[in-house]
Parts: structure tokens; C-alpha cells; sequence
């Protein structure tokens, strides 16, 4: 997989000014994208199309935290796979399951009140393990990458991926009941 | 007297719009920077999509076509639009309609609903082709010769759709420049009209289809945030409602009384009724009652908007959805604009209106803005524009079915496109050979319940135990939102060539046979026709490849110039003098290689020059905000100030 902070030509950071990464996704895609190449050659139209897809792709992750944070990490030579990383702390996960089936009876009770208070801690708790993962990534960037802590990155990594499931499932949960 | 468009034989090919509707198709064009609606055959702008067919092979197209449908309901086939894509045994093909469906003898003519009206069986992609032919001949009449099309689809439209949709403009011999989405093509139409940079919502309602976008618009850049909706919801269904209730009150409640000629009769009266209530409160229609004499059905508005209302609860939750997966909450929005001519309903206006909690724009037509901007974009593609860019994105999720009947997700929905992704599999037998692969499109997280897109076998995997090959899958949505998927082995690097088979749709096959049946003088037509694409094909490509070496000449090395050189020379003798598209193919082949690793660099360049002149920008400001820091400080004495 590509860098996408070198597909964008921007300074990889996990705090990074994400306007700006729009405004450069933007700028690249007005040199690249298909309609402008309509009356390009075969070949400038190939080229064209697989560095949007690209660009595309390199701003989906960025916008990501998960997935920039995995881009980060592989740039700090840390292997990356989801589900093989060290299990979060035992307290989180007690907390996530507790929150799972809260999630599930105010769907049974088509609770929309109590699904967003619930989406809204969440959230919170994102947030948390987003501001943690970005001191510690700061924190190894500063020293080189010399020694990183890959088993607490990830296991940070890993707690945010629970929080992503939860507010994925209600997306759903809100897609399919209001 | 007669009067003569004399065109000028070397003026550039039109490029056109279509809006192919489900009640109504339109056809339009740039003329001096602004879209036109151009007049059709019926004499108006708005081409009604119904299609009949007579003995013979005849067809009629447009308001003739309708006024057939009361006398041969089953020759003339309306909202056909609402068939696109979908297989024999979908639900759509139950509903309330007037036309007769062939029943499929074949698994092969399952993939497509089928027609029979009588003197021959039709395909939605065949009636829909007789449309777009009809809007072409009335194109061609008035602008001489034509570049491509543009042709609109909802945004909703799932890979399927959009399929059909384009082998019908392949069919009625259309170039197709792109498939633009419905609610896009209005905010073009809009935003350049507008000339107002914010974040808008699109409240599509036409005849068969409903089509909600968020997208922002900022420096000529149109991105799509999010879009959702349902592509069988439409104005046709609040004719079924009150046609439900007319064949009640005619006493005409049980299937069996419901012949094909009393239904096109009722959903006639019924769309009627419901024009005649956007401006009145009440209507009344008489209607032949069951075993004679009449009855007068009664109609108020307040009823009526009882009994769209589950209609519109539907949209709504569409549009909440919507500002869901844009983050957007209805006081950041700037506007709100109202396409398709559903939008005429009262009680649909004042819903938008309570859902986004403004007042919607209506000041371009409803049942034109598509049109148009299905126009513009012909023209800005046609003239490689650099002032606006649409940015769209993937209205439905795609993946691949799993073990278990799930799904995983290789695309979420909105994603920005042109749009790729990779998924590695594994195999989960020893010595398994085969890999079958199901995509999907959908958000239920069943495959079963997602829309089955397409189903091919990877085959010639060396044996291996279970979990050691690896296969790879990688997707590629194009700009029309047509995907193309392949699969490698990692292992052993075995790329095969794969055969994707369609769920629904028509083969590539199928398409060009029916191409061929079209033409009076089949093969040899044919021939003649495809020799002249080719040839016009290798022009381009020849004035695109001399506009790059103009720009870009340095990045090659004196032997890839003289190469390129040489297979423009060769491009150039096939095309003056070749009679047979094969050896046309052969110059464009050789030209295609010479300049395939200078796009690249080519390329690379054009990003680098992308960024730096950001980069040059965001240095001035800082500079600018330099010089700010230090008249600051001269103010206030900290600095010296400078002698002049």
C-alpha cells in the first residue's frame, strides 16, 4: 500500500490540518480526475485514472483516524493487521460490551434519545483514545522511531477499532429504525 | 416557403444532455454558455417516455405513443425506466401496471425483464433505446452533427442500473460521454447559475425514482458529501394509490377484474387527479362503474396528502440518513433545491420544507434543471474545461460475500470516485484449486439482502493447504460508477483473466447482436460503422498526442521521441488510408505503447505541479503574514523603521 501522506505531498502527522488535506485532495483531483482527461490520449486517461483512484484512496485514509494511524504506524515499520493486534485492556472491553447491549435494547425500544446519548459517549471515548494514540505517535515520531512502543500503539489502535464498530452498528441500528 | 438549416459542415460535432426520465426524457445543449431545452418530436421539450409498438416492427415514441395506451395497454410500455437492471423475478414487476411480462424459459432471460407486446418480446434497455433515438433524431435535426452525450441517472442507481443504462445509449448509437447523476446534474445546473459557494441539498422526486445529495460546492468544485435514496419511489407510486382507490369505488377491487386496458384507464385518471390537485384543493373524476353506469370519485387534497404521506416519510428518512453520513445538521445547509416533477405536490414542497427546516428553491423548471445540467457537463467534457470539476461518489456499499453468507465491505458507501480497493482471501480447504467470488452491493449485512452484482470463479490455483494461497481482488470504480473487478493468486502470481458474469443485465454479446439487428444492412453496416469510430477514435488520439508533445516533450529521451514520432506516422497513413478497422487498431495499439511510460511522466509532472502551486500560494501568504508581524511591531515601536 502506498504512503498517503507522499500521495498527497503533505508532512505525515496524526494531528495533521485535515482542511488543508481536503484543499490538496481537491487541487489533485483538478489535475487528475477522468472529465478532465476526456480528450487526453489512451494512455494519459489510464495514467490519469489510477493516480485519482489514488488520491482518492490516500484522502479516504487520511480523514480516517483509524486508518491514518495504521498509515503512520507502517511508516514507523510497525506491521498493521486488523484483529491480530494485542486485546484492549479488560475494564475497556467490559465497557464496550456494556454499552454493545445498551445499544441493542434502545434499538428493541426504538429509543432514539437513548441511541445518540449513547453515540454521543462513544464518541467521547473515541475521542479519548484518539488524543492518547496521537500523544504517542507524536511522542515516537519525535525520538525517530527509534524505539516505539508498538504493543501499546496498537492495543490503542485496537480500542479505537471497538469504538468504530459501535458507532458503525448504530449507523445501522438508526439507518434501519428512524 | 421552406426554410433550410444550412449547417456549416466543419463545425464541431454538439456535444448533448439527455435526461432519460421515467415519465419524461429531455434532450439539451449549450448555446452561447447557456443550456437549452431542444424541441422534440412532440413539439415541446418534454418527450413523455412511453414507447409503442405496432405491427411490422413500428415504433412510436412520445405523447403519440400514450394516447395508444388506452387502446393497446400491453403495446405500449410506460415507466419502463423503473425496469432497469432488475431481473425477471423482482419485485418491481409486480406492482400495478398495464404492460404483460414474457416469462423467462431460460435462466439467461431471467437476468432481464422481458416484455411481450404482442408482435415481439422487448428488454427495458431496448424500449429505453428507442427513447434516446427519438431525442437523438430530434438533436441531430436541430444542431447538424453531434459529439456525445451525457446521459443522467439517479444517483441511487445501483452498477446494474447504470449498465442498462448505458448499453441503451450504445444502442440507440450514442457516443456516451458519462453517466451523470440526476441531483449532480441540477446542482451543476444551479451552482452555475448561481454562482453562490456552500453546502446544498438535492430533494430529487421524479416519476419512478427518489434521489436525495449533499454536496458542496467551493471553487468550482462540486463534491458530493452523501447520497442516498430509492430507485423505486417515485410520483408513480402516489398514482397506484389513488388508482387503488378509484378501482374500489368502481367496484373493480379483485385481480381479475383488473384487465390491462381498465388499468392503463385508472392510472391515467389517477395521475390527472393528482396534477389537477396542485393547484386545486378538490377533484372530481367520473368512472365507468363495474356492470355499468358511472361513479364520481371524490378527491381532496387533505386525503391525497394522507395517502402519499408513507411515501414521504420514506424520503425523509432518506434525507436524515443523508446529513447523517455528511455530518451535516439542516441549519448549516445554504439551500435546498427541488428537482423532478413530483416536487410539484404541495404537500411534498411543504415537507422539504419541514425536514431541512427552509424553504426550498424551485426557480429552474423541476422537470429541466437535470437536463441542463446533463448539458453543461456535455460541454465541459467536450471542451476538457478546467473551471469546474464534479466530484461524485458511490451511492451504495460494494463487497464480497463471505464464508458465512456476510458481507464484507471493500467500498463503503460515499466514497469519492474514481475509487479503488484490494482485499486479500484466503482458501479455506487443502488442495482447493477453485475460488468463487459473489459481489455484492448494499448495506444489509446479509449478502442475501444485498443486490447480487456479479459472480465469477478464479480457477488454476496450485494446490496448497487450506489458508496458503492467497487471492487478491481489486476493485476499480470508474467516474460513470461502473465497476470493474479483478483477481490474482499472490503465490504463485497467476493473473487470469476472469469471467464476470452479471446478475441481471444484458451480455456484451447480447448488446452488439442487438446492434447488428438494427442496422438495415447488418454486417456490412456494421463494419462501415466501426471502421468510421475507429478512424474518428485515431484522430483523436493523434491531436491528443501532439498536444503532448507540445507540452511535454522534454520527458522523453531521443529515442522514445523518435518512436512516438514514428507511430504517429504510422497512426496517420492507417487512418487516411485503411479500409479495414483492424489495421486502424493496429496504429492506434502501436501508438498506445509508445506513449504509454511517457503518461506517466507525464502525469507525475501534472502532480507536482498540483502541489507546488499550493505551495507557492501558502509561501506567499506566510510571507504576507510576515510582513504583517513586522509593520506590527514597527507600530508599536519595537522595530526601527525603515529609512526610504
Amino acid at each position: 500500500m502506498l504512503d498517503p501522506f507522499a500521495t498527497l505531498g503533505l508532512e505525515p502527522a496524526f494531528d495533521l490540518d485535515l482542511a488543508e488535506a481536503e484543499r490538496r485532495h481537491r487541487d489533485l483531483s483538478r489535475a487528475l480526475h477522468p472529465d478532465r482527461h476526456s480528450q487526453s490520449t489512451p494512455a494519459d486517461r489510464r495514467a490519469a485514472l489510477g493516480k485519482a483512484i489514488e488520491v482518492n484512496e490516500a484522502w479516504r485514509t487520511l480523514k480516517d483516524p483509524i486508518r491514518r494511524g495504521e498509515a503512520l504506524l507502517r511508516r514507523l515499520g510497525v506491521e498493521v493487521e486488523e484483529g491480530r493486534e494485542p486485546k484492549p485492556d479488560p475494564a475497556f472491553l467490559m465497557h464496550v460490551m456494556e454499552q454493545r447491549e445498551a445499544l441493542a435494547q434502545a434499538g428493541r425500544e426504538r429509543n432514539e434519545a437513548r441511541l445518540e446519548a449513547l453515540v454521543g459517549e462513544m464518541r467521547a471515548e473515541q475521542a479519548r483514545a484518539i488524543a492518547a494514540l496521537s500523544l504517542e505517535l507524536g511522542r515516537a515520531a519525535a525520538n525517530g522511531g527509534a524505539s516505539v512502543h508498538a504493543a501499546a500503539l496498537l492495543s490503542r489502535l485496537g480500542e479505537l477499532r471497538y469504538c468504530q464498530r459501535f458507532l458503525d452498528e448504530a449507523t445501522m441500528l438508526r439507518d434501519e429504525l428512524f | 416557403m421552406v426554410l433550410l438549416d444550412i449547417f456549416d459542415p466543419k463545425a464541431p460535432p454538439k456535444p448533448i444532455g439527455i435526461d432519460l426520465g421515467t415519465t419524461n426524457s429531455i434532450v439539451a445543449h449549450v448555446r452561447d454558455e447557456r443550456p437549452v431545452a431542444l424541441t422534440t418530436c412532440d413539439g415541446s421539450a418534454l418527450l413523455p417516455s412511453v414507447v409503442y409498438y405496432g405491427d411490422h416492427g413500428s415504433v412510436i415514441v412520445g405523447a403519440s405513443a400514450k394516447a395508444y395506451a388506452s387502446l393497446h395497454p400491453e403495446r405500449t410500455l410506460a415507466s419502463v425506466k423503473r425496469f432497469m437492471g432488475r431481473g425477471a423475478d423482482d419485485p418491481e414487476t409486480q406492482r400495478l401496471a398495464a404492460h404483460r411480462l414474457a416469462p423467462p424459459s431460460t435462466p439467461d432471460e431471467a437476468r432481464v425483464v422481458r416484455f411481450d407486446v404482442g408482435s415481439r418480446v422487448v428488454t427495458p434497455v431496448e424500449v429505453s433505446a428507442e427513447i434516446l433515438k427519438s431525442l437523438k433524431q430530434s438533436a441531430q435535426d436541430q444542431l447538424g452533427a453531434l459529439g456525445g452525450a451525457v446521459i443522467t441517472v439517479p444517483a441511487y442507481f445501483d452498477d446494474a442500473q447504470r449498465q442498462a443504462t448505458r448499453d441503451a445509449g450504445r444502442l440507440a448509437g450514442l457516443e456516451v460521454l458519462r453517466l451523470l447523476n440526476e441531483p449532480t446534474a441540477a446542482a451543476l445546473a444551479y451552482g452555475l447559475d448561481k454562482k453562490q459557494d456552500g453546502l446544498f441539498a438535492v430533494y430529487d422526486l421524479g416519476g419512478g425514482t427518489f434521489d436525495v445529495t449533499l454536496l458542496r460546492l467551493e471553487d468550482g468544485v462540486f463534491q458530493v458529501k452523501s447520497t442516498g435514496g430509492d430507485s423505486a419511489l417515485g410520483g408513480d407510486d402516489m398514482d397506484r394509490r389513488i388508482a387503488e382507490e378509484m378501482l374500489a369505488a368502481m367496484g373493480a377491487s379483485e385481480a381479475a377484474a383488473r384487465t390491462p386496458e381498465l388499468v392503463a384507464l385508472v392510472l391515467d385518471a389517477a395521475r390527472r387527479a393528482k396534477h389537477g390537485l396542485t393547484e386545486a384543493l378538490e377533484v372530481a373524476v367520473e368512472l365507468p362503474k363495474r356492470g355499468g353506469g358511472t361513479v364520481v370519485y371524490d378527491l381532496r387534497r387533505p386525503h391525497f396528502d394522507e395517502l402519499i404521506e408513507p411515501l414521504l416519510e420514506r424520503t425523509g428518512r432518506a434525507c436524515r440518513r443523508a446529513m447523517r453520513d455528511a455530518e451535516v445538521e439542516p441549519a448549516a445547509l445554504d439551500g435546498v433545491i427541488l428537482v423532478g416533477g413530483s416536487t410539484r405536490v404541495p404537500r411534498v414542497r411543504s415537507f422539504v420544507e419541514e425536514t431541512f427546516g427552509r424553504e426550498p428553491l424551485a426557480d429552474i423548471d423541476p422537470d429541466l434543471v437535470v437536463a441542463y445540467g446533463a448539458a453543461v457537463q456535455a460541454q465541459l467534457l467536450a471542451e476538457s474545461s478546467d473551471e469546474v470539476l464534479l466530484l461524485d461518489v458511490l451511492p451504495l456499499s460494494l463487497g464480497v460475500e463471505t464464508m458465512g453468507g456476510g458481507v464484507d465491505k471493500v467500498l463503503p458507501r460515499n466514497t469519492t470516485i474514481p475509487a479503488g480497493a484490494r482485499s486479500t482471501f484466503t482458501t479455506y480447504a487443502d488442495n482447493q484449486t477453485g475460488f468463487e467470488i459473489h459481489v455484492v452491493q448494499g448495506e444489509r449485512e446479509l449478502a442475501k439482502d444485498c443486490r447480487s452484482l456479479a459472480r465469477f470463479t478464479l480457477a488454476g490455483i496450485p494446490p496448497l493447504p487450506a489458508g496458503m494461497a492467497r487471492l487478491e481482488i481489486t476493485f476499480h470504480v470508474d467516474e460513470n460508477n461502473l465497476l470493474k473487478v479483478e483477481a490474482s493468486e499472490l503465490t504463485t502470481g497467476l493473473r487470469q483473466a476472469i469471467d464476470v458474469r452479471p446478475s441481471y443485465g444484458l451480455t456484451d454479446e447480447q448488446v452488439e447482436t442487438m446492434l447488428l439487428d438494427a442496422l438495415d444492412h447488418g454486417e456490412e453496416d456494421f463494419e462501415a460503422r466501426r471502421l468510421a469510430d475507429a478512424k474518428v477514435e485515431g484522430s483523436r488520439m493523434l491531436l491528443a498526442t501532439r498536444k503532448a508533445l507540445a507540452a511535454d516533450a522534454d520527458l522523453l529521451d531521443p529515442a522514445e521521441r523518435a518512436r512516438v514520432e514514428q507511430a504517429l506516422g504510422a497512426l496517420e497513413r492507417a487512418i487516411d488510408g485503411a479500409e479495414r478497422v483492424a489495421s486502424v487498431q493496429l496504429g492506434i495499439d502501436g501508438l498506445d505503447a509508445a506513449t504509454h511510460e511517457w503518461s506517466g511522466r507525464r502525469m507525475d509532472r501534472a502532480i507536482q505541479s498540483a502541489i507546488a502551486g499550493k505551495s507557492v500560494e501558502a509561501i506567499g501568504e506566510s510571507v504576507a503574514h510576515a510582513r504583517g508581524v513586522e509593520a506590527h511591531l514597527i507600530e508599536h515601536g519595537a522595530l526601527p523603521q525603515k529609512e526610504t
